[in-house]
Protein backbone atom coordinates (compact mmCIF):
# COMPACT_ATOMS: atom_id res chain seq x y z
CA UNK A 1 0.00 0.00 0.00
CA UNK A 2 2.49 2.22 0.69
CA UNK A 3 4.49 1.43 -2.35
CA UNK A 4 1.47 2.18 -3.91
CA UNK A 5 0.94 5.55 -2.73
CA UNK A 6 5.12 6.29 -3.69
CA UNK A 7 4.69 5.23 -7.03
CA UNK A 8 1.07 7.94 -6.85
CA UNK A 9 2.60 10.57 -5.41
CA UNK A 10 6.02 10.57 -7.67
CA UNK A 11 3.18 10.38 -10.60
CA UNK A 12 1.65 12.80 -9.32
CA UNK A 13 4.91 14.76 -9.15
CA UNK A 14 5.72 14.20 -12.81
CA UNK A 15 1.93 15.07 -13.71
CA UNK A 16 2.57 18.41 -12.08
CA UNK A 17 5.47 19.21 -11.50
CA UNK A 18 7.52 18.72 -14.28
CA UNK A 19 5.23 17.55 -17.06
CA UNK A 20 4.71 21.00 -18.37
CA UNK A 21 8.68 21.14 -19.46
CA UNK A 22 7.87 18.15 -21.44
CA UNK A 23 5.58 20.16 -23.05
CA UNK A 24 8.25 22.67 -24.13
CA UNK A 25 9.88 22.56 -27.28
CA UNK A 26 13.64 22.81 -27.39
CA UNK A 27 13.66 25.81 -30.22
CA UNK A 28 11.02 27.95 -30.88
CA UNK A 29 10.53 30.76 -33.46
CA UNK A 30 8.31 33.33 -33.45
CA UNK A 31 6.44 35.47 -35.98
CA UNK A 32 8.93 37.99 -36.47
CA UNK A 33 11.71 35.17 -37.04
CA UNK A 34 13.42 35.30 -33.90
CA UNK A 35 15.04 31.99 -32.77
CA UNK A 36 14.69 31.15 -28.80
CA UNK A 37 16.43 28.04 -27.33
CA UNK A 38 14.68 26.60 -24.35
CA UNK A 39 17.18 26.94 -20.85
CA UNK A 40 16.10 24.34 -18.23
CA UNK A 41 16.19 25.09 -14.49
CA UNK A 42 19.77 24.48 -12.84
CA UNK A 43 22.70 26.17 -11.00
CA UNK A 44 25.77 27.67 -11.15
CA UNK A 45 28.19 29.80 -9.23
CA UNK A 46 28.83 33.32 -9.88
CA UNK A 47 31.59 35.80 -8.63
CA UNK A 48 34.33 33.10 -7.93
CA UNK A 49 37.88 35.05 -8.57
CA UNK A 50 40.71 33.77 -8.69
CA UNK A 51 42.94 36.36 -9.94
CA UNK A 52 45.99 34.87 -11.83
CA UNK A 53 50.12 35.75 -11.33
CA UNK A 54 52.27 34.26 -14.21
CA UNK A 55 55.57 32.67 -13.07
CA UNK A 56 59.05 34.82 -12.31
CA UNK A 57 60.94 35.07 -15.86
CA UNK A 58 64.65 36.39 -15.59
CA UNK A 59 65.80 38.81 -17.91
CA UNK A 60 65.95 38.01 -21.29
CA UNK A 61 68.51 40.07 -23.43
CA UNK A 62 67.36 39.84 -27.32
CA UNK A 63 70.26 40.52 -29.85
CA UNK A 64 70.64 43.96 -30.92
CA UNK A 65 68.61 45.54 -27.65
CA UNK A 66 68.64 46.53 -24.54
CA UNK A 67 67.76 43.85 -22.04
CA UNK A 68 64.03 44.92 -20.28
CA UNK A 69 64.46 44.76 -17.00
CA UNK A 70 61.85 42.26 -15.31
CA UNK A 71 60.69 42.46 -11.13
CA UNK A 72 62.24 40.52 -9.23
CA UNK A 73 61.29 36.75 -7.63
CA UNK A 74 60.01 38.60 -4.34
CA UNK A 75 57.93 40.98 -6.35
CA UNK A 76 56.10 37.60 -7.64
CA UNK A 77 55.75 35.97 -3.91
CA UNK A 78 54.42 39.22 -2.96
CA UNK A 79 51.84 39.60 -5.97
CA UNK A 80 50.96 35.43 -5.24
CA UNK A 81 49.65 37.04 -1.54
CA UNK A 82 47.91 39.77 -3.00
CA UNK A 83 45.78 37.33 -5.29
CA UNK A 84 44.91 35.14 -2.64
CA UNK A 85 44.22 38.07 -0.14
CA UNK A 86 41.84 39.28 -3.38
CA UNK A 87 40.22 35.78 -3.87
CA UNK A 88 36.35 35.66 -3.67
CA UNK A 89 34.95 32.55 -3.58
CA UNK A 90 31.98 33.37 -5.16
CA UNK A 91 28.17 31.97 -4.40
CA UNK A 92 25.39 29.74 -5.58
CA UNK A 93 22.81 30.81 -8.16
CA UNK A 94 19.63 28.79 -8.66
CA UNK A 95 17.98 29.22 -11.66
CA UNK A 96 14.15 27.95 -11.06
CA UNK A 97 12.27 28.48 -14.05
CA UNK A 98 12.84 27.53 -17.73
CA UNK A 99 13.01 30.36 -19.82
CA UNK A 100 13.99 30.74 -24.05
CA UNK A 101 16.92 32.63 -24.33
CA UNK A 102 17.76 34.34 -28.19
CA UNK A 103 19.65 32.08 -29.80
CA UNK A 104 21.06 35.07 -31.67
CA UNK A 105 21.71 39.18 -30.43
CA UNK A 106 18.58 40.85 -31.98
CA UNK A 107 19.76 41.47 -36.00
CA UNK A 108 19.23 45.53 -37.38
CA UNK A 109 16.77 43.45 -39.98
CA UNK A 110 14.51 42.52 -36.31
CA UNK A 111 14.65 45.63 -35.14
CA UNK A 112 13.88 47.30 -38.60
CA UNK A 113 10.61 44.88 -38.21
CA UNK A 114 9.74 45.75 -35.02
CA UNK A 115 10.44 49.33 -34.52
CA UNK A 116 10.62 50.68 -38.21
CA UNK A 117 14.00 52.33 -38.32
CA UNK A 118 17.76 51.00 -38.10
CA UNK A 119 19.80 52.73 -35.07
CA UNK A 120 23.07 50.85 -35.89
CA UNK A 121 25.99 51.96 -36.81
CA UNK A 122 27.43 49.56 -38.58
CA UNK A 123 25.37 49.36 -41.89
CA UNK A 124 25.43 50.60 -45.59
CA UNK A 125 29.13 51.78 -46.12
CA UNK A 126 30.30 50.35 -42.69
CA UNK A 127 30.03 46.17 -43.73
CA UNK A 128 30.38 44.44 -46.93
CA UNK A 129 27.80 42.07 -45.88
CA UNK A 130 24.75 41.68 -44.77
CA UNK A 131 23.72 44.59 -42.33
CA UNK A 132 20.71 43.46 -41.76
CA UNK A 133 21.60 40.21 -40.31
CA UNK A 134 24.56 42.10 -38.24
CA UNK A 135 23.14 42.62 -34.51
CA UNK A 136 21.45 45.74 -34.03
CA UNK A 137 23.82 48.67 -31.81
CA UNK A 138 23.56 51.75 -30.87
CA UNK A 139 21.01 51.56 -28.36
CA UNK A 140 20.36 52.48 -24.81
CA UNK A 141 18.94 50.15 -21.86
CA UNK A 142 15.25 52.41 -22.60
CA UNK A 143 15.69 51.62 -26.56
CA UNK A 144 15.81 47.61 -26.08
CA UNK A 145 12.96 48.24 -23.43
CA UNK A 146 10.76 50.18 -25.99
CA UNK A 147 11.38 47.17 -28.65
CA UNK A 148 10.44 44.72 -26.05
CA UNK A 149 7.39 46.67 -25.01
CA UNK A 150 6.33 46.69 -28.79
CA UNK A 151 7.31 42.84 -29.11
CA UNK A 152 5.27 42.16 -26.90
CA UNK A 153 2.74 44.05 -28.61
CA UNK A 154 3.05 42.31 -32.13
CA UNK A 155 3.16 39.00 -30.80
CA UNK A 156 0.74 38.78 -28.23
CA UNK A 157 1.28 34.66 -28.46
CA UNK A 158 4.64 34.96 -26.30
CA UNK A 159 5.76 37.26 -23.10
CA UNK A 160 9.26 38.96 -23.62
CA UNK A 161 11.46 40.91 -21.53
CA UNK A 162 15.42 41.10 -21.48
CA UNK A 163 17.23 38.32 -19.25
CA UNK A 164 18.68 38.94 -15.63
CA UNK A 165 21.88 38.99 -15.57
CA UNK A 166 22.05 35.36 -14.22
CA UNK A 167 19.78 34.26 -16.51
CA UNK A 168 22.42 35.41 -19.35
CA UNK A 169 25.61 34.05 -17.37
CA UNK A 170 23.80 30.56 -16.73
CA UNK A 171 22.94 30.61 -20.59
CA UNK A 172 26.21 31.84 -21.74
CA UNK A 173 27.97 29.27 -19.13
CA UNK A 174 25.88 26.69 -20.55
CA UNK A 175 26.92 24.29 -17.96
CA UNK A 176 30.86 25.64 -17.52
CA UNK A 177 31.67 25.69 -14.28
CA UNK A 178 35.17 27.58 -14.62
CA UNK A 179 35.31 30.83 -16.61
CA UNK A 180 36.40 30.09 -20.52
CA UNK A 181 39.78 29.36 -22.00
CA UNK A 182 41.05 32.34 -23.85
CA UNK A 183 41.41 29.85 -27.19
CA UNK A 184 37.75 29.08 -26.83
CA UNK A 185 36.60 32.87 -26.82
CA UNK A 186 38.38 33.58 -29.93
CA UNK A 187 36.38 30.47 -31.55
CA UNK A 188 32.78 31.20 -29.59
CA UNK A 189 32.97 35.12 -30.03
CA UNK A 190 33.32 37.97 -32.74
CA UNK A 191 36.30 39.84 -30.62
CA UNK A 192 39.84 42.04 -31.80
CA UNK A 193 37.80 43.04 -34.93
CA UNK A 194 37.31 46.22 -36.30
CA UNK A 195 33.02 45.79 -36.89
CA UNK A 196 30.40 43.56 -35.90
CA UNK A 197 29.59 40.43 -37.65
CA UNK A 198 26.62 38.46 -38.84
CA UNK A 199 25.16 36.94 -35.82
CA UNK A 200 26.18 33.30 -35.84
CA UNK A 201 29.11 33.14 -37.71
CA UNK A 202 31.05 31.30 -35.11
CA UNK A 203 30.68 28.50 -32.82
CA UNK A 204 28.02 28.02 -30.73
CA UNK A 205 27.68 27.18 -26.90
CA UNK A 206 27.27 23.49 -25.46
CA UNK A 207 23.33 24.75 -25.46
CA UNK A 208 23.27 25.71 -29.09
CA UNK A 209 23.34 29.64 -28.43
CA UNK A 210 25.49 32.06 -30.52
CA UNK A 211 27.76 35.45 -30.06
CA UNK A 212 27.01 35.44 -25.95
CA UNK A 213 30.85 36.56 -25.96
CA UNK A 214 32.20 39.31 -28.27
CA UNK A 215 29.92 40.50 -31.25
CA UNK A 216 27.75 43.37 -29.51
CA UNK A 217 27.75 43.79 -25.27
CA UNK A 218 24.31 42.65 -24.39
CA UNK A 219 22.01 44.77 -22.37
CA UNK A 220 20.77 42.65 -18.90
CA UNK A 221 17.55 43.64 -16.81
CA UNK A 222 20.04 44.08 -13.86
CA UNK A 223 20.99 47.78 -11.81
CA UNK A 224 25.11 47.86 -11.80
CA UNK A 225 26.53 47.80 -8.01
CA UNK A 226 29.17 49.21 -9.25
CA UNK A 227 31.62 46.30 -8.26
CA UNK A 228 33.58 43.70 -10.23
CA UNK A 229 31.17 41.72 -9.77
CA UNK A 230 27.37 40.87 -9.20
CA UNK A 231 26.08 40.65 -5.50
CA UNK A 232 23.69 37.80 -4.57
CA UNK A 233 20.87 40.04 -4.84
CA UNK A 234 21.02 42.73 -7.42
CA UNK A 235 20.65 46.51 -6.67
CA UNK A 236 16.82 48.24 -6.58
CA UNK A 237 17.87 51.52 -8.12
CA UNK A 238 21.20 52.59 -9.77
CA UNK A 239 22.95 54.97 -12.09
CA UNK A 240 23.36 52.55 -14.88
CA UNK A 241 22.75 48.98 -16.20
CA UNK A 242 24.67 45.90 -16.33
CA UNK A 243 26.52 44.97 -19.87
CA UNK A 244 27.76 41.35 -20.47
CA UNK A 245 30.04 39.46 -23.20
CA UNK A 246 32.33 42.08 -24.34
CA UNK A 247 32.01 43.23 -27.94
CA UNK A 248 34.05 43.05 -31.25
CA UNK A 249 36.20 45.52 -29.55
CA UNK A 250 36.63 43.43 -26.63
CA UNK A 251 39.75 41.39 -25.52
CA UNK A 252 40.25 38.05 -24.54
CA UNK A 253 40.50 39.01 -20.56
CA UNK A 254 37.07 40.74 -21.03
CA UNK A 255 35.03 38.60 -23.15
CA UNK A 256 34.46 36.38 -20.38
CA UNK A 257 31.18 34.58 -18.54
CA UNK A 258 31.97 36.42 -15.55
CA UNK A 259 32.95 40.06 -16.93
CA UNK A 260 29.78 42.13 -14.91
CA UNK A 261 30.33 45.46 -17.00
CA UNK A 262 27.55 48.15 -17.02
CA UNK A 263 26.58 51.26 -19.48
CA UNK A 264 26.90 53.40 -21.57
CA UNK A 265 29.73 51.71 -23.43
CA UNK A 266 30.29 52.83 -26.75
CA UNK A 267 27.13 52.90 -28.31
CA UNK A 268 28.33 51.61 -31.22
CA UNK A 269 29.21 47.67 -29.87
CA UNK A 270 25.81 47.77 -27.76
CA UNK A 271 22.98 45.67 -28.84
CA UNK A 272 21.00 42.62 -26.75
CA UNK A 273 19.21 39.69 -26.76
CA UNK A 274 15.59 38.79 -25.46
CA UNK A 275 14.40 36.03 -23.20
CA UNK A 276 10.72 34.92 -23.68
CA UNK A 277 8.91 33.19 -21.05
CA UNK A 278 8.13 29.14 -20.65
CA UNK A 279 4.13 29.22 -20.65
CA UNK B 1 61.41 96.70 7.70
CA UNK B 2 62.31 97.20 4.30
CA UNK B 3 64.83 94.27 4.12
CA UNK B 4 61.73 92.00 5.68
CA UNK B 5 59.38 92.98 2.90
CA UNK B 6 62.11 91.87 -0.08
CA UNK B 7 62.47 88.24 1.24
CA UNK B 8 58.24 88.36 1.21
CA UNK B 9 57.92 89.31 -2.24
CA UNK B 10 60.75 86.83 -3.47
CA UNK B 11 58.76 84.29 -1.18
CA UNK B 12 55.09 85.40 -3.18
CA UNK B 13 57.20 84.81 -6.47
CA UNK B 14 58.05 81.50 -5.56
CA UNK B 15 54.63 80.45 -4.64
CA UNK B 16 53.37 81.38 -7.94
CA UNK B 17 55.71 79.92 -9.68
CA UNK B 18 55.76 76.57 -8.17
CA UNK B 19 52.08 76.34 -7.64
CA UNK B 20 50.80 77.95 -10.77
CA UNK B 21 53.39 78.54 -13.46
CA UNK B 22 53.25 74.87 -14.10
CA UNK B 23 49.87 75.11 -16.18
CA UNK B 24 50.47 77.21 -19.41
CA UNK B 25 48.76 80.20 -19.95
CA UNK B 26 45.41 79.61 -21.86
CA UNK B 27 44.71 76.13 -20.26
CA UNK B 28 41.78 75.81 -18.11
CA UNK B 29 41.90 72.87 -15.13
CA UNK B 30 40.09 70.01 -15.89
CA UNK B 31 40.84 68.32 -12.45
CA UNK B 32 39.93 70.44 -9.78
CA UNK B 33 42.70 68.67 -6.75
CA UNK B 34 40.25 67.99 -4.46
CA UNK B 35 38.05 65.71 -5.84
CA UNK B 36 36.75 63.52 -9.07
CA UNK B 37 33.91 65.95 -10.23
CA UNK B 38 33.84 65.87 -14.12
CA UNK B 39 35.48 62.48 -14.34
CA UNK B 40 34.36 59.02 -14.64
CA UNK B 41 35.81 55.38 -14.73
CA UNK B 42 34.88 53.32 -17.89
CA UNK B 43 32.72 50.31 -16.71
CA UNK B 44 33.61 48.28 -20.26
CA UNK B 45 37.14 48.98 -20.41
CA UNK B 46 38.96 45.21 -20.59
CA UNK B 47 41.61 46.95 -18.14
CA UNK B 48 39.57 46.05 -15.57
CA UNK B 49 35.97 48.08 -14.13
CA UNK B 50 36.71 49.01 -10.59
CA UNK B 51 40.38 50.61 -10.68
CA UNK B 52 41.34 53.00 -7.28
CA UNK B 53 41.36 56.59 -8.04
CA UNK B 54 41.94 58.61 -5.37
CA UNK B 55 42.72 62.49 -4.82
CA UNK B 56 45.36 63.04 -2.48
CA UNK B 57 46.65 66.55 -1.80
CA UNK B 58 46.65 67.70 -4.75
CA UNK B 59 47.00 64.94 -7.23
CA UNK B 60 45.23 62.04 -8.71
CA UNK B 61 46.93 58.57 -7.48
CA UNK B 62 45.85 55.27 -9.24
CA UNK B 63 46.58 51.82 -8.19
CA UNK B 64 44.88 48.71 -9.43
CA UNK B 65 41.75 47.42 -7.61
CA UNK B 66 41.54 44.28 -6.76
CA UNK B 67 44.52 42.87 -7.56
CA UNK B 68 45.59 42.17 -11.25
CA UNK B 69 42.55 44.51 -12.34
CA UNK B 70 43.46 48.15 -13.85
CA UNK B 71 40.89 50.43 -15.66
CA UNK B 72 40.42 53.71 -17.35
CA UNK B 73 39.13 57.00 -15.64
CA UNK B 74 37.22 59.55 -18.44
CA UNK B 75 36.57 63.27 -18.32
CA UNK B 76 32.96 63.25 -18.80
CA UNK B 77 33.39 65.80 -22.09
CA UNK B 78 34.58 64.86 -24.98
CA UNK B 79 37.27 67.16 -26.89
CA UNK B 80 38.16 67.40 -30.49
CA UNK B 81 40.83 69.52 -31.10
CA UNK B 82 42.61 70.84 -28.19
CA UNK B 83 45.88 71.42 -25.89
CA UNK B 84 46.41 68.94 -22.89
CA UNK B 85 48.78 69.78 -20.44
CA UNK B 86 49.20 67.43 -17.22
CA UNK B 87 52.36 66.19 -14.64
CA UNK B 88 52.46 62.96 -14.17
CA UNK B 89 54.69 60.23 -11.81
CA UNK B 90 55.23 57.07 -12.69
CA UNK B 91 56.65 54.03 -10.89
CA UNK B 92 58.84 51.76 -12.60
CA UNK B 93 57.38 48.71 -14.24
CA UNK B 94 53.91 49.65 -14.45
CA UNK B 95 51.76 50.72 -17.23
CA UNK B 96 49.42 53.05 -18.54
CA UNK B 97 49.15 55.94 -19.95
CA UNK B 98 47.34 58.79 -21.23
CA UNK B 99 44.27 58.24 -23.52
CA UNK B 100 43.35 61.07 -25.89
CA UNK B 101 40.04 60.94 -28.00
CA UNK B 102 38.96 57.79 -25.94
CA UNK B 103 35.60 56.42 -26.72
CA UNK B 104 33.85 55.11 -23.59
CA UNK B 105 35.23 51.71 -23.07
CA UNK B 106 39.00 53.45 -23.76
CA UNK B 107 39.98 52.85 -27.32
CA UNK B 108 41.81 55.57 -27.93
CA UNK B 109 45.45 57.11 -29.33
CA UNK B 110 47.59 56.51 -26.05
CA UNK B 111 50.85 58.19 -24.87
CA UNK B 112 52.45 55.52 -23.60
CA UNK B 113 53.75 54.98 -19.94
CA UNK B 114 55.98 51.96 -19.42
CA UNK B 115 59.63 52.55 -17.87
CA UNK B 116 60.54 48.97 -17.95
CA UNK B 117 59.77 48.68 -21.49
CA UNK B 118 61.35 52.22 -22.02
CA UNK B 119 58.57 53.13 -23.86
CA UNK B 120 56.99 55.93 -22.14
CA UNK B 121 56.09 58.97 -24.29
CA UNK B 122 55.63 56.59 -27.39
CA UNK B 123 52.13 56.86 -29.12
CA UNK B 124 50.13 53.93 -29.50
CA UNK B 125 46.94 52.80 -29.92
CA UNK B 126 44.75 51.22 -27.55
CA UNK B 127 42.17 48.76 -28.81
CA UNK B 128 42.57 49.71 -32.12
CA UNK B 129 45.96 49.59 -34.55
CA UNK B 130 47.66 53.53 -34.72
CA UNK B 131 48.98 53.98 -38.47
CA UNK B 132 52.18 55.55 -37.67
CA UNK B 133 53.44 54.04 -34.23
CA UNK B 134 55.88 57.39 -33.09
CA UNK B 135 58.13 56.96 -30.05
CA UNK B 136 60.12 59.64 -27.98
CA UNK B 137 63.63 58.86 -28.51
CA UNK B 138 65.08 61.85 -27.24
CA UNK B 139 62.90 61.35 -23.72
CA UNK B 140 65.77 60.11 -21.53
CA UNK B 141 67.59 64.04 -22.33
CA UNK B 142 64.97 65.95 -20.44
CA UNK B 143 63.20 63.08 -17.95
CA UNK B 144 63.48 63.18 -14.69
CA UNK B 145 62.87 59.05 -13.54
CA UNK B 146 60.70 58.66 -10.12
CA UNK B 147 59.38 62.49 -10.14
CA UNK B 148 57.16 64.54 -11.54
CA UNK B 149 57.37 65.14 -15.39
CA UNK B 150 55.69 67.70 -17.66
CA UNK B 151 53.18 66.32 -20.66
CA UNK B 152 51.48 68.38 -23.61
CA UNK B 153 49.78 67.15 -25.98
CA UNK B 154 48.10 68.99 -28.90
CA UNK B 155 45.51 67.06 -31.24
CA UNK B 156 43.98 68.22 -34.16
CA UNK B 157 41.82 67.29 -37.40
CA UNK B 158 39.51 64.92 -38.52
CA UNK B 159 42.54 63.05 -39.85
CA UNK B 160 44.85 63.20 -36.46
CA UNK B 161 47.70 65.08 -35.83
CA UNK B 162 49.26 65.00 -32.74
CA UNK B 163 52.47 66.83 -31.22
CA UNK B 164 53.88 65.26 -28.08
CA UNK B 165 56.50 67.55 -25.93
CA UNK B 166 57.85 66.16 -22.30
CA UNK B 167 59.42 68.75 -20.03
CA UNK B 168 58.65 71.40 -22.62
CA UNK B 169 60.77 70.00 -25.38
CA UNK B 170 59.02 68.60 -28.23
CA UNK B 171 59.16 64.78 -28.71
CA UNK B 172 57.25 63.88 -32.05
CA UNK B 173 54.89 65.53 -34.48
CA UNK B 174 52.99 62.79 -36.45
CA UNK B 175 50.37 63.12 -38.75
CA UNK B 176 48.16 60.38 -39.49
CA UNK B 177 47.77 59.11 -43.16
CA UNK B 178 44.30 57.89 -42.29
CA UNK B 179 41.70 58.61 -38.65
CA UNK B 180 42.05 55.21 -36.65
CA UNK B 181 39.05 55.08 -35.09
CA UNK B 182 36.82 52.39 -36.13
CA UNK B 183 34.00 54.30 -35.71
CA UNK B 184 35.84 57.11 -37.26
CA UNK B 185 35.54 59.65 -34.11
CA UNK B 186 36.65 63.19 -34.60
CA UNK B 187 36.21 64.02 -30.77
CA UNK B 188 36.29 61.72 -27.53
CA UNK B 189 37.60 62.10 -23.71
CA UNK B 190 40.89 62.52 -22.13
CA UNK B 191 41.49 59.07 -20.25
CA UNK B 192 44.40 57.71 -17.56
CA UNK B 193 45.37 54.26 -17.43
CA UNK B 194 46.24 51.86 -15.46
CA UNK B 195 47.32 48.22 -16.83
CA UNK B 196 45.30 44.93 -15.78
CA UNK B 197 47.77 42.45 -14.93
CA UNK B 198 45.50 39.40 -13.86
CA UNK B 199 42.79 36.86 -15.46
CA UNK B 200 39.85 35.85 -13.17
CA UNK B 201 41.16 32.38 -13.08
CA UNK B 202 43.52 30.37 -14.07
CA UNK B 203 41.36 28.02 -16.26
CA UNK B 204 41.40 31.54 -18.26
CA UNK B 205 44.54 30.68 -19.79
CA UNK B 206 48.52 31.74 -18.76
CA UNK B 207 49.29 34.78 -19.06
CA UNK B 208 52.69 36.48 -17.39
CA UNK B 209 52.09 40.52 -17.13
CA UNK B 210 53.30 41.12 -13.44
CA UNK B 211 55.57 43.41 -15.18
CA UNK B 212 52.61 45.81 -16.71
CA UNK B 213 52.00 46.96 -12.71
CA UNK B 214 54.06 45.83 -10.21
CA UNK B 215 52.51 44.68 -6.79
CA UNK B 216 51.27 47.87 -4.87
CA UNK B 217 52.68 50.08 -7.62
CA UNK B 218 51.04 53.89 -8.47
CA UNK B 219 50.74 56.67 -11.19
CA UNK B 220 50.01 60.22 -9.99
CA UNK B 221 49.14 62.84 -12.10
CA UNK B 222 48.34 67.12 -11.28
CA UNK B 223 47.97 69.98 -13.11
CA UNK B 224 45.66 68.41 -15.78
CA UNK B 225 44.29 71.59 -17.94
CA UNK B 226 42.91 71.47 -21.14
CA UNK B 227 43.34 74.39 -24.22
CA UNK B 228 40.34 73.90 -26.52
CA UNK B 229 41.25 74.87 -29.92
CA UNK B 230 39.01 75.84 -33.03
CA UNK B 231 37.26 72.87 -34.80
CA UNK B 232 37.92 73.66 -37.63
CA UNK B 233 41.84 73.44 -37.70
CA UNK B 234 43.34 70.45 -39.56
CA UNK B 235 46.97 71.24 -39.13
Amino acid sequence: MLKKLGTMLLLGYDLFSAAPLWAQSETVTNSIGMEFVLIKPGSMLVGKFQPTVGEYKPPMPQPGEPTRPVLPESAYKEAEKMAQAASTPGFPVTINQAYYIGKFEVTQAQWQKVMGRNPAFFQGKQVTDNAGKHPVENITWQDAQAFIKRLNKLDKAHVYRLPTEFEWEYAARAGAEDDILWAKARTMGVISEPTTREVGTKEPNAWGIYDMIGNVWEWVEDYYNEKIFADPVPPRTGKQHVLKGASFTGDAKNATYLTHAAGPGNGFDVGFRVVMAVR
Amino acid sequence: MRLKIIPVSILFLFLNCSVFAQVPTGFKPIFNGENLEGWHLSRTTHQGTTPDFQVEENYIIVKQQPYGQGGVLLTDKKYRNFELYLEAKIDSFSNGGIFIRSSESGIAYQIEFDESAGSTGSLYGERMPVSKVMQATSRAKVWKANDWNSFRIRMVGEVPHITLWINGVQMWEVKQPKNDFTAGATAGMIGLQSHWTALFSPAAGEWNGLNSWAPGATHCFRNIAIKELDKNLTE
